[in-house]
């Protein structure tokens, strides 16, 4: 799977306060963290920035293609700032992102047919996020469709169901996998994009990359192409380069329904289990899934 | 219980031969599932799985529409036995009852009163749908009077409710274009009834004792080709009523049982001369699924709690409710009052309009428009951020309405703070309580001028 | 061919909370179907209908609820002995508004000793509330477990703030809680977990927070409905209690119930008799009159 880290983001303080001084330093630590844990792309998220959202663009891409090689993932609903972003990138860039509504169609969506980038298109339209499968597939055909009619391969479009969090909807997350699995059907070509870490959002801190991670081994078993992750998480990154396949194992295990002797199992693994469990809706969410 | 894309495919050829206009068989099977397609687009469809599929895909609840124009009622196309499973889609209609037998003064009053309610929520009319005119007088004359008074007075949608099924269809036929329901049909008058309703093509309003003679009923009335029914198995009070429209419900929905596929009609009216016991059998009934509720009476002290329990458990769980966005002033201020700002979330409106009024301190109550997000959730997403709340000031000219120059903010938003102190120069930002329910506190012990 | 009703049988059951002692001892909850649904399983226990007795004078109060209780309003114990005597409640509650560290702040002694007297005037079962502020109800309603030990009430709010204490106390003394999350399934389940681990489940009620008709009614409603079908049809057992709605505070807090008698009311009736057809076992509520309709209406056959 194709990750995408999320670190530089204005949101962060040092990140923050580093894009706002112009100060190349925490870019730097930041980018240096992200490399080591092998992430494909970089996200940069320049989302709520009012000041100069354009120059602000501009600075950090090119402060960050000085340091990395690495390609990027413009994220930002600033259409200008976009579209500043897109003119200078060295290598092909991840357009994050676009949507079904009229406006986004009208202004974010061309700037994929104009610059060569992946698109992320996502499921929301003007009737805003729709709450089934079924909705949420009539949305990203009319959204493609229209997409394709204005010159973007579906190919080059990257689908994205937008991920709730499991402790706002838990039923969500099964409805998520369902739609990710008929991508192929719907909009044959495309390809899935994930915004992992709102699915933990609302949980503890110290037990969201659990969440995370087990969730995203799940996915990748059923063919999703990218996500958007933690370029912090060492095991985030260890798990999904093969560093520890006998917890793939145990998770794909857990999908199937299997039965696990859960009493034979380390701490870590178990713990990994019953994550699987929660996320496969087996049982209500709760903060205290670990306890039960 | 809609039909899935993954049942629609399995009637559907599977070939991916294109023709319907999308990539594969699966992509056109979600397109039909959400009405975006219709199975007539597959040329290559059996006759069989065609008739099949149209069969299943027509709702498990018929929708039926009582009256016409911008009065008609349409009740049924439910598909879930809980809210919370999507939303209940068709509020029940209200109906309040006038008997013939009452005298004209008090039949005119009675008219008025209905025909002149406004009631209103958010920006919302909360609306009495319809009238039921009961022949009980015994004179058939007189019935043929109070109905003809009503046509000509109000355009409301009408029950016609007669035990003579003559009287019933004379009645009928004097407004069959207003298509007004016309109630008992039953055992005893099934064959009476059946070429009249379709000679005048007004619904049905069914009447079995109990659910098997309903069903019989019922599914005769299917079978002589009657479309649109309104059924009542005759629950003597509001816990057989909660079973009976349970049962009819689930035997649609989970059942696919066509003969109970239809929306339900419950008479509180007859059922209690307590008018608070009336009126709680009415809210369970809206509760447990009824389409239309009958009303003895058009007291509105009554009528507003039902009104606004109706709007409650019928709002869409998956949509925020919002209120307009403006200035609201609460309790009369002047130019020393004090002003507060929060999200056009309806409940956070209520809850903090609320909070004000109790603490009797007249203020200014800024409401922006966030689409219905929260304080935090709105903030993040730009819409309640200094930017934003600063174009508001000027478009809604609050500078002018006060002459100090401080603005409360809801507590929970501190970052917010720093901002507006930026983006609104000369104003002074307070952190308000974090709850709503400690403002007037917050009021009678901050703000001093 | 004859009709087949469609019936929904479970096999678990919503667990049994017993409060009060004596003869007037009530049990909540022990249904193995939704609400009223007496025809396709047992629901043994009617719902408690409890009344509200405050220990300070009303402020507020809307002048047809001051009415009722006119003549009893400055004493807890003569207010609670009418609500069973003349009103016919089955359970009280008593909310300490006096311990309110924003109001008169009364100590935890206090207020024990107010709990005590009201306990002492009455058999039947009774509720213990606090103000809802974490730090305060835990002095207070550990000191009431402690004087009221073997009357077996149910003390509340407890919250995921302050459980441990207040749950232990309860454990020690003999007594059940009300635990208490805000409009959220999850947090229920995540304090009810948080409880279990040393704390009887059959003494535990949920609350998860009430909002009057048209001012929220519609999030309790569907909530309390979510709870009921995670315990009966998902059969998670840490959704398997009982669940109360504290529904008189919040509907009479309405300007509308407020304006007049048959509305005030309704508003109050309404909202309650909702919550019971959602999955609530035990009702707060202010005025006798909706303690009267709704007691008749559920008891019909």
């Amino acid at each position: 799977m194709i990750l995408i880290g999320e670190e530089l983001n204005v949101m962060s303080k040092t990140i923050g306060q580093g894009i706002k001084d112009r100060d190349a330093g925490p870019i730097r630590e930041c980018i240096a963290e992200q490399v080591k844990n092998k992430m494909d792309y970089l996200d940069l998220n320049v989302g709520p920035v009012k000041k100069d959202p354009v120059g602000t663009m501009e600075w950090l891409v090119k402060t960050v293609q000085e340091i990395t090689d690495i390609p990027l993932c413009l994220d930002t609903t600033n259409v200008a700032a976009m579209e500043a972003g897109l003119k200078i990138c060295k290598k092909k860039p991840i357009l994050n992102s676009a949507s079904g509504s009229q406006e986004s169609r009208q202004t974010m969506m061309p700037l994929a047919a104009k610059y060569p980038c992946s698109l992320v298109l996502s499921v929301i339209n003007d009737s805003g996020l729709p709450s089934d499968a079924e909705e949420r597939a009539a949305s990203i055909m009319d959204s493609v469709a229209y997409a394709n009619d204005i010159g973007i391969a579906s190919e080059d479009i990257w689908v994205d169901p937008v991920m709730m969090p499991v402790s706002v909807d838990q039923r969500q997350v099964a409805a998520y996998m369902e739609f990710v699995q008929m991508l192929p059907d719907i909009v044959p070509g495309a390809k899935s994009l994930c915004g992992l870490s709102n699915l933990s959002f609302g949980v503890p801190k110290e037990l969201r990359g659990l969440l995370n991670r087990t969730f995203l081994v799940m996915l990748d078993r059923i063919g999703q192409h990218s996500a958007i992750v933690s370029g912090y998480d060492e095991e985030l990154s260890t798990l999904m380069n093969g560093g520890l396949p006998g917890i793939v194992k145990l998770i794909h295990r857990t999908m199937d329904a299997e039965d696990i002797d859960v009493s034979s199992l380390s701490e870590k693994e178990r713990q990994y289990v019953k994550t699987a469990e929660v996320l496969m809706g087996r049982s209500l969410f709760s903060s205290s899934w670990l306890e039960v | 219980m809609a039909l899935k894309g993954a049942d629609i495919l399995k009637k559907l050829p599977k070939t991916n031969c294109k023709e319907c206009g999308f990539p594969t068989c699966f992509a056109f099977a979600m397109k039909i599932a959400t009405g975006g397609a219709k199975v007539d687009d597959c040329p290559h469809i059996s006759p069989q799985s065609k008739a099949e599929l149209e069969a299943e895909l027509s709702p498990p609840i018929k929708l039926v529409t009582i009256g016409t124009g911008a009065n008609a009622l349409v009740i049924g196309e439910e598909e879930v036995m809980f809210r919370h499973e999507k939303t209940f889609f068709h509020e029940p209609g209200i109906a309040i009852l006038i008997s013939d037998k009452e005298a004209e003064a008090e039949i005119d009053q009675k008219l008025k009163k209905i025909t002149g309610f406004d009631f209103e929520r958010i920006g919302q009319k909360l609306k009495v749908n319809l009238l039921a005119l009961s022949y009980e007088s015994g004179d058939k004359a007189k019935y043929e009077a109070l109905v003809k008074k009503v046509l000509e007075t109000t355009q409301m949608a009408l029950v016609l409710i007669s035990c003579d099924t003559d009287v019933l269809f004379s009645a009928a036929a004097l407004c069959a274009d207003r298509k007004p329901l016309v109630y008992p049909i039953g055992k005893e008058n099934l064959s009476a009834a059946i070429p009249r309703l379709k000679e005048l093509k007004v619904p049905a309003g069914v009447y079995g004792k109990g659910l098997d003679e309903l069903i019989e009923v019922a599914s005769a009335l299917r079978d002589a080709g009657i479309g649109e029914m309104v059924l009542d198995s005759g629950p003597k009070n509001m816990l057989e009523g909660v079973r009976d429209n349970t049962l009819i419900r689930r035997s649609a929905l989970k059942k696919g049982f066509r003969p109970l596929g239809y929306p339900t009609i419950a008479f509180p009216c007859f059922m209690y001369k307590d008018k608070l016991k009336e009126s709680l059998a009415a809210a369970a009934f809206m509760t447990k699924y009824a389409g239309i509720i009958v009303l003895s009476q058009p007291d509105e002290h009554f009528l507003l709690p039902l009104l606004i329990y109706r709007f409650n458990i019928y709002s869409d769980p998956r949509r925020p409710m919002t209120v307009e966005e403006k200035v609201y002033e609460v309790s009369n201020p002047d130019e020393n009052s004090p002003i507060l700002i929060t999200t056009n979330y309806a409940l956070d409106f209520f809850i903090v309009s609320g909070a004000i009024e109790e603490a009797g301190l007249p203020a200014y109550l800024c409401i922006k428009n966030t689409e219905g997000l929260g304080v935090l959730a709105s903030w993040t997403s730009g819409k309640f951020n200094g930017e934003a709340i600063a174009e508001f000031f000027a478009k809604y000219g609050v500078e002018k309405k006060v002459k100090h120059r401080k603005l409360i903010i809801p507590g929970v938003a501190k970052k917010l703070k720093e901002e507006l102190e930026e983006d609104l120069p000369g104003w002074e930002i307070v952190l308000g309580p974090n709850e709503a329910s400690d403002i007037p506190k917050f009021l009678s012990e901050e703000w001093k001028q | 061919m004859s009709f087949e009703p469609p019936l929904e049988k479970y096999s678990v059951k919503i667990r049994e909370v017993a409060w009060g002692h004596g003869e007037k001892i009530v049990r909540t909850g022990g249904e193995n179907a939704l609400p009223f649904h007496y025809f396709e399983g047992a629901l043994p226990n009617l719902a408690g209908l409890a009344l509200e007795v405050v220990d300070i004078e009303p402020e507020n109060w809307a002048p047809e609820l001051i009415e009722q209780y006119r003549d009893v309003v400055s004493s807890p114990a003569k207010w609670a002995k009418k609500c069973v005597d003349v009103y016919g409640a089955n359970a009280i509650c008593l909310r300490l508004l006096s311990t309110d560290p924003l109001g008169r702040n009364a100590s935890p002694q206090e207020a024990a000793a107010t709990a005590k007297t009201v306990a002492d005037s009455i058999d039947v079962p009774l509720i213990v509330w606090g103000t809802g502020d974490e730090e305060k109800d835990t002095q207070v309603l550990t000191e009431v477990a402690r004087v009221c030990a073997g009357k077996n009430l149910l003390l509340g709010p407890v919250l995921k703030q302050n459980y441990a204490e207040i749950a232990k106390a309860a454990m020690d003394h003999g007594h059940g809680i009300v635990a208490q999350a805000s409009m959220d399934a999850n947090l229920t389940k995540e304090l009810n977990i948080a409880l279990c681990k040393f704390f009887p489940a059959d003494k535990i009620v949920v609350d998860p927070t009430s909002s009057a008709l048209g001012y929220g009614l519609e999030f309790t409603f569907s909530i309390i409905e979510r709870i009921k079908q995670f315990g009966l049809a998902d059969r998670d057992n840490m959704m398997l209690m009982p669940i109360l709605a504290d529904v008189g505070v919040e509907c009479w807090r309405a300007k509308e119930a407020k304006a007049n008698r048959d509305q005030g009311i309704l508003w109050e009736a309404i909202s309650g008799l909702s919550f019971l057809l959602a999955g609530a076992n035990i009702l707060i509520l202010r005025h006798p009159d909706s303690l009267r309709v709704l007691k008749e209406m559920i008891t019909e056959c």
